[in-house]
């Protein structure tokens, strides 16, 4: 675990900080909640930055709140799943609406959640809702080809990595325990979780090395119509 | 028989009246200027190995299709695949493909799917588009025109796959199982021609070539035939088949009504075939078996094989392929009779202009020795070369 790095930019900036300060002590007043930036870098294990990693941030010490479930759309276009991956609160529905102008049938026989959902076109079916934390990984029963997975997460604080391979978030100071995943991960997510501690510096930086190197993404321009 | 072509017909109608739901549908028109110097076309009852002789250069025919594919319920489905080819084919429309599918969802990892009907065993790795055609060369490789000339489960198959890539891991396996009748005359192509290089598929029930040409299509032995298969996938980069077919024939049947021979035809068959991000795709295929009639008196045998390895670069919408077939086909008659081999050269490049347009360019050499030629008082080395500028356009509901 990396210390709480760029100290220096942060001296620089000491008379913003002591203006956040104030505005912070204020708060404090109110209860002891007090903000820092947590930035997780995700890095390949040949040290290059990993975008679109799923990071969640949990709280150890109890502070924490459950995220709001959120009504989510996963929609089906040009035979794909669009986006091919959403990361949701648990308890949050998720539309499939289907733009596509032929049937889909939506399936998953993942733990976190078994469904299956014809979408004919123009008949729209009810939202599916997701109660159970983990991986949702779907699939359409006519088309083999299509994929997209479903994170479900109680963590209040997730996202995903930009092109840089970080993600941050504003988060009370306190322990936290850090988890990343990615679809195309070859380890066990478990080997993959930090402990990390935001404590009194504005910003807590964590760098996470997967120790194996991803599967290779999808062939992406092979026509539909093949047989795959 | 064109009674199954209007029952396929039927059926999907039904199947759209019934469920209140659209057919997906398909329709394309494949027109090719030829020139070719090759030796009479099977189509005409000859000896050549491709399927435009040197009388058919100009323009020709090259498939119209149509194809329909309808949902029956929630799990069921039903497709047919009809085509015209050209004058020479003298029933005016084919059904190459008509079948039932059952598709439950997948379960606990593991996908089942039942087919029943006619449909094409699983065993090309090359003729993996709509229509089973190839989306890299416009003739097909030497084994995979025998199977689109001779062998079709007319019958039942499952397969089960275990679908590892979705649940954690690099790889999936699946196993294949068929039962069929109707192919007893798999074989009698392969005896009397030897291997070809094309890319016209014989229809259900349909004869090859004119009137007294085989008929592959026949049932009259009682005989069920059988085929397993396993195939292994490596994500989506690499598939690896191998399959053994027995149409368990009797070769000692001779229907009455038609004077036609029962073929007992066995083969293993394995390919595999590796795809990379950067648009290259490798094939290799491979083929081992023997066809055997045995008229009293007497058993003919006609061991085959033939291989081939393919190697195309797809370049955005291009595509550049190159091909070499090997093949043969032996016996056991002391003269020779059927003796055949050979190998083929083949470079295409095609060009997806839009999802409807396509252009294609191929030029095709196959070297052969024949013992047959010599029976039509001609050497039995031929070298034959066809050259094909092909232009399809597809429409309908699935084109976009």
């Amino acid at each position: 675990m990396r210390p709480p790095a760029r100290l220096s930019r942060t001296a620089c900036s000491a008379g913003r900080a002591a203006g956040a300060l104030a505005l912070l002590a204020a708060l404090g007043r109110a209860g002891p909640v007090l903000a820092a930036t947590l930035v997780i870098h995700v890095q390949t294990p040949d040290g290059h930055a990993l975008s679109g990693a799923v990071v969640t941030a949990r709280p150890l010490d109890g502070q924490g709140r459950r995220p709001a479930p959120v009504h989510a759309v996963m929609d089906q276009v040009n035979r794909a799943f669009a986006p091919d991956l959403l990361v949701v609160p648990v308890g949050s529905t998720v539309a499939f609406p289907n733009s596509d102008s032929i049937s889909h049938q939506i399936y998953s026989f993942s733990a976190a959640k078994r469904f299956q959902l014809p979408l004919y076109h123009g008949k729209p079916y009810p939202p599916v809702q997701f109660d159970q934390t983990g991986v949702v990984t779907l699939g359409c029963n006519i088309h083999d080809e299509m994929l997209a997975y479903l994170l479900v997460t109680d963590a209040p604080y997730f996202g995903r990595t930009d092109a840089q391979g970080a993600w941050s978030a504003d988060v009370v100071r306190g322990r936290y325990q850090v988890t990343i995943w990615h679809p195309r991960l070859r380890e066990s997510a478990a080997d993959l979780e930090r402990e990390l501690t935001v404590g009194d510096a504005d910003r807590a930086d964590l760098t996470l090395h997967l120790l194996k190197s991803l599967q290779p993404a999808p062939i992406a321009d092979r026509p539909h119509s093949w047989d795959y | 028989m064109p009674t199954l072509s209007r029952g396929a017909s039927m059926i999907t109608l039904l199947a759209m009246a019934v469920t209140g739901r659209a057919a997906d549908w398909q329709m394309s028109l494949d027109t090719r200027l030829v020139t070719s110097d090759a030796g009479r076309s099977f189509m005409d009852g000859g000896l050549g190995t491709t399927r435009f002789d040197r009388n058919d250069s100009g323009v020709q025919l090259g498939r119209a299709r149509l194809a329909l594919s309808a949902p029956l319920g929630e799990l069921w489905s039903v497709h047919l695949d009809a085509s015209l080819w050209d004058d020479k084919d003298r029933s005016p429309v084919g059904v190459t493909e008509a079948y039932l599918q059952f598709r439950p969802y997948p379960r606990a990892g593991y996908r089942l799917r039942v087919k029943a009907g006619a449909f094409y065993p699983p065993i090309s790795l090359e003729n993996r588009a709509a229509g089973w055609e190839s989306p890299y060369t416009l003739s097909y490789s030497a084994i995979n025109t025998w199977l689109g000339v001779e062998v079709r489960t007319i019958g039942l198959e499952a397969q089960l796959d275990w679908l590892g890539t979705r649940t954690g891991h690099d790889f999936d396996l699946g196993l294949t199982a068929g039962a069929f009748r109707w192919n007893e005359g798999a074989g009698v192509v392969l005896a009397s021609n030897g291997f070809m290089l094309h890319d016209r598929q014989t229809p259900v029930f349909a004869r090859v070539g004119p009137p007294g040409g085989a008929e592959p299509f026949q049932q009259f032995d009682r005989r069920t035939g059988v085929y397993a298969g396993v195939e292994g996938r490596y994500l989506d980069r690499v598939v690896l088949r191998v399959l053994r077919y027995d149409n368990r024939a009797d070769p000692t049947q001779i229907d009455t009504v038609s004077g036609a021979i029962a073929w007992a035809t066995r083969f293993n068959s394995a390919g595999l075939r590796v795809e990379s991000s950067t648009g290259w795709t490798g094939i290799l295929q491979w083929l081992d078996g023997e066809t055997i009639i045995a008229p009293p008196g007497v058993q003919l045998v006609w061991p085959f094989r033939a291989q081939f390895a393919l190697l195309s670069k797809r370049f955005g919408r291009q595509t550049l392929s190159a091909r070499y077939d090997r093949f043969e086909v032996n016996t056991n008659i002391p003269d020779g009779d059927g003796w055949q081999v050979g190998h083929a050269w083949t470079a295409a490049w095609l060009f997806d202009a839009d999802a409807h347009w396509r252009l294609a360019l191929e030029w095709l050499r196959v070297r052969s020795y024949s013992y047959y030629r010599t029976e039509f008082g001609g050497p039995p080395r031929a070298t034959e070369t066809q050259l094909q500028l092909a232009v399809r356009y597809a429409f309908g509901s699935g084109v976009r």
